[in-house]
């Protein structure tokens, strides 16, 4: 694979692969995703959570869903507890 | 023996041969359009002023106000250089130009000729003559030679023994190595200023330290490695023009021009059905500096389509309206067929291909910019924790 050969430091250090990026996300009233970066969500496949990492200094709390958007895209959204904030991430 | 031949600020040399009284008062070579403000050569009377090269263009107004800003001109650079290469080969050396202004050349199959090194070198220096004020270095090694010539004074011919190398480089500034800035700064914090300084260092340490960059820097140290030089193929003297009545500026008109100046080329008899390796778009610009753009192809063609898809997109390189568009052939390939396969590639050649392209790659776009996936916990519940992309430079 190529990486973007941007800046000289990027060029240098290994990097995360499949690293969350966060994400616009309207919720229901019981938190499941109703709009993805402004893409109405179809259907909600799945819903797990993971919580792991809790015995160091970066607990990952973490809820997440599979959705179908309404233009047919396969969306894989979490919303981190800790920050609460969303994120997208193939998972 | 090898022999580094060198002309120190040859670009503004050769862009003063056209405005010679400029030799005499304090100037420089402007910085490139579109790129950081630096200062390109500069000529001794500005040098005598504090002018330095690499200066940042306002610090250099500010030390010197009277410095006059010389325009690139690298048409009249390549054309220049080309004469000094052609006059070298007359002289009978196999010249192999490792950049404007530095040439290299293996001295073996003259010294003979004109009764050892010293005289072929001497041969040398003659034919270039002394308005350039060329000066040789001469070793074993390639890097040593290069060394030589770089504290050579003008017109002088610098011979490194053999035993002498490693003294001789052990004093040099650690400058003379092809790093980037950051790496001379680098290796200034950690107290090294002399190539033997640093060959004093043990391999590992500084390949650990440095990566590829420092093993490379580290082997040169030493003196680099023995490698034969190889003299260039002779430039073909294929070329076609076109000259414009008035300035033109057009997108459309130019790739007409260009689209042309292609079927002219390909029609030449010279070329024997061999197709292109490397051609050179110039031009003449409308306030008389040039522009040229040298364009290797993947893989040698004659197609007037893939000529045209290769060279259009750098007509929209042009800083300025031109008067004249040129298409030089810089290198013709030698096969005038292609064989395809019917197989498809597997195995070692498969692999040797890939090898190939990531070098490819890795020469375009620089070192770290190839990397692999590794990974290191597979079977995490977190998904960015499975695996890390790691650069590759083997």
């Amino acid at each position: 694979m190529v990486a973007s050969s941007g800046s000289a430091s990027a060029r240098r250090s290994a990097g995360r692969l499949n690293a969350p990026r966060p994400a616009l996300v309207e919720t229901e009233f019981d938190g499941t995703p109703r709009v993805v970066n402004r893409h109405l969500v179809a259907l909600v496949r799945e819903e797990w959570r993971v919580v792991d990492r809790w015995w160091t200094e970066e607990p990952v709390d973490r809820r997440y869903f599979e959705v179908v958007l309404e233009s047919g895209q396969n969306v894989c959204v979490y919303r981190d507890g800790g920050r609460s904030c969303w994120f997208t991430q193939n998972a | 023996m090898i022999a580094c031949l060198l002309i120190p600020g040859f670009e503004l040399r050769a862009a003063l041969r056209a405005r010679p009284r400029l030799v005499l008062v304090p100037a420089a070579l402007a910085p490139e359009a579109g790129e950081e403000p630096l200062l390109g050569p500069v000529t001794a009377t500005a040098e005598a002023a504090g002018v330095k090269p690499g200066m940042r263009l306002g610090e250099a107004l500010a030390t010197c106000p009277s410095l006059v800003l010389v325009d690139r001109d690298p048409a009249a650079v390549e054309k220049e250089w080309e004469d000094v290469l052609r006059r070298l080969e007359d002289a009978g050396f196999a010249v192999d130009p490792v950049e404007q202004g530095a040439v290299v050349f293996e001295t073996r199959g003259v010294e003979r000729l004109y009764g050892g090194v010293h005289p072929a070198l001497e041969r040398a220096l003659a034919a270039i003559g002394s308005t350039w004020d060329p000066r040789i270095g001469a070793a074993g090694r390639r890097f040593t030679a290069l060394a030589a010539a770089s504290v050579a004074r003008p017109g002088q011919i610098v011979i490194v023994a053999e035993k002498d190398e490693q003294a001789f480089l052990e004093p040099l500034p650690l400058s003379l190595l092809p790093l980037a800035a950051d790496r001379y700064a680098e290796l200034e914090g950690l107290g090294l200023r002399r190539l033997g300084e640093l060959a004093q260092l043990p391999r590992g340490a500084v390949a650990e330290r440095l990566g590829v960059e420092g093993r490379k820097a580290w082997r040169l140290a030493h003196g680099g490695r023995r490698a034969k030089v190889r003299g260039r193929r002779p430039v073909s003297e294929l070329a076609e023009a076109l000259t414009f009545p008035e300035a033109i500026a057009n997108e459309l008109t130019l790739r007409r021009a260009l689209g042309s100046l292609l079927e002219r080329l390909l029609a030449r008899p010279e070329r024997a059905g061999r197709p292109f390796r490397k051609l050179a778009l110039a031009a003449r610009l409308v306030d008389g500096g040039s522009w040229r753009r040298a364009v290797t192809l993947r893989d040698a063609t004659a197609e007037l389509a893939r000529l045209r898809a290769a060279l259009g997109p750098k007509l929209s390189e042009l800083p300025a309206p031109i008067v004249e568009l040129r298409l030089e052939t810089v290198e013709l390939a030698e096969h005038t067929g292609q064989q395809l396969a019917l197989v498809e590639p597997a195995g070692e050649e498969a692999a040797g291909r890939l090898r190939e392209g990531l070098r490819q790659v890795r020469a375009s776009t620089g070192t770290g910019s190839v990397c692999a996936v590794v990974e290191v916990a597979p079977w995490s519940r977190v998904p960015e924790a499975r695996a890390l992309v790691v650069p590759r430079d083997d």
